[in-house]
């Protein structure tokens, strides 16, 4: 199972991004610069914009979810119960995993924006895919929230996930890592061994390589232990 | 001063809270009521029976700059320039001195690359930080900023912070769910199931808040 970008290039007025690259299953983390392209990267890997020019290949793949920046964007139904239906689950469940249970009947514009993302993120983990791509997943989420949600995605590694993040602190454990520069799609390798040729590291990642030291991987617990390991 | 007497609104309990000029940040779970108690603020809801005055004066009696936990639901026009003018316009200045401030305030903040761009083109990043220069396009004693933080990284915050420095702005309350950013503020505020937990400097909130993980990264790592 594999996803490929080959070629791909969008183009808005004067700006334009350009992607080549091979995804396989594991925990893919993507950043860059406010306005790099990330979003439109994401949508364009999950099928629902089409590219410039180029090719995507979705060897393997059979079933594909887009997880988008803005929660409001995926509402469809009137009511928590309806919407969870849309996405072919049992409405129950996905409260309870939101911890919104016995509120099947509230409009889900009457959440606030971490409660309607945790809701969306429990719809959406609720099925399999094969390739799962999150646009900013942890936006909006509490810290408590923040932390369950990288655990629980870092437990999908069988499966192509792919992190586009600018997230500081609370990150899944990671396989690949990758970049937007200067509108291109940058593959740094493997973690943590790519860490020191990340331009666009979290703060407390930048502060540790600035010290050589490099952490096992970017968990909250990887950067902690580094830390300590700072203050000997 | 910002002074909350008597709000039961909701699910906020809030018997009272004084909030001194500055900078200051409300933290908290997420369905806690911040948003809430922001609107509140910016006069956007009325409860009643309660006593929250700004100054001395009524929410709806002061100018007041708000970006919206949904930067998209703030945006009125299709194009940035349009949109960062919006209060300008809406205050009936005259067009040649809305087109100067808007321009130098986009080059002040940066942002000048995206004044003629199409308000659905952008970033969530990008929408957030239009929505704030609009907000602080005309000089607001009160600026009130609901979760904006949460679609910027790091060097974008930078330019944010530079927008709100130059907003000339008395006072500025924001939630947020970056604590390194909670902990830069002179006043913090930690609201928990609708009631006030803790009110006062970052290191006292953070002290009652020791071994949660509301703490910020570096102190934790300190200690």
């Amino acid at each position: 199972m594999k996803l490929i970008l080959d070629g791909i290039t969008v183009a808005r007025g004067e700006w334009r991004c350009s992607a080549d690259g091979t995804f396989l299953p594991g925990i893919h983390l993507v950043t860059g610069r406010v306005g790099s392209g990330k979003t439109t990267l994401a949508r364009i890997m999950a099928g629902v914009l089409n590219p410039l020019s180029g090719q995507i290949l979705r060897e393997g793949i059979s079933s594909c979810m887009l997880c988008q920046q803005f929660p409001e964007y995926h509402v469809t139904g009137p009511t928590l119960a309806k919407e969870a239906e849309s996405y072919g689950i049992v409405a129950e469940k996905a409260l309870d995993m939101a911890g919104l249970t016995g509120r099947e009947e509230e409009d889900p514009f009457r959440l606030s924006r971490g409660e309607l993302r945790r809701f969306q993120i429990a719809c959406l983990s609720l099925r399999d895919w094969d390739l799962i791509v999150f646009d900013e997943p942890f936006s909006a989420l509490d810290c408590k929230e923040k932390q369950k949600e990288r655990r629980r995605i870092s437990t999908l590694s069988s499966r192509i996930v792919i992190v586009f993040t600018h997230e500081q602190r609370y990150l899944p454990k990671t396989d690949y890592l990758w970049e937007m520069r200067d509108g291109v799609l940058s593959y740094l390798g493997t973690v943590p061994e790519a860490l020191p040729f990340w331009e666009t590291a979290p703060v407390h990642v930048r502060m540790l390589l600035e010290k050589g030291i490099i952490p096992a991987n970017l968990t909250e617990e990887d950067l902690l232990e580094g830390l300590c390991r700072m203050q000997g | 001063m910002i002074i909350i007497r008597n709000l039961a609104f909701r699910m906020l309990c809030i018997p009272e809270l004084i909030i001194p000029p500055g900078s200051a940040a409300l933290i908290g779970p997420n369905g806690s009521g911040k948003t809430t108690l922001l609107r509140i603020l910016a006069g956007i809801l009325k409860p009643e029976n309660c006593s929250v005055r700004i100054n001395g004066r009524y929410p709806g009696e002061c100018r007041i700059g708000y970006v919206n936990e949904y930067p998209d639901r703030n945006m009125l026009f299709p194009r940035v320039f349009d949109e960062v003018a919006a209060p300008l316009r809406f205050s009936r200045i005259p067009c040649g001195e809305i087109s100067r401030k808007v321009e130098l305030a986009s080059e002040r903040a940066g942002l000048s690359h995206l004044t003629s761009r199409r308000i659905h083109t952008l970033s969530g990043g990008e929408k957030a930080l239009v929505a704030l220069l609009s907000a602080t396009i005309q000089t607001p004693e009160v600026l009130i900023l609901d979760e904006f933080d949460s679609h910027l990284d790091d060097r974008a915050l930078d330019s944010a912070e530079q927008i709100i420095s130059a907003s000339g702005a008395a006072s500025v309350i924001r939630c947020t769910q970056n604590m390194d950013v909670a902990s830069r503020s002179g006043t913090l505020v930690a609201l928990f199931g609708g009631r006030i937990q803790a009110s006062g400097s970052p290191h006292e909130v953070f002290s009652g808040l020791s071994g949660t993980c509301y703490v910020p990264f570096g102190w934790r790592a300190e200690r």
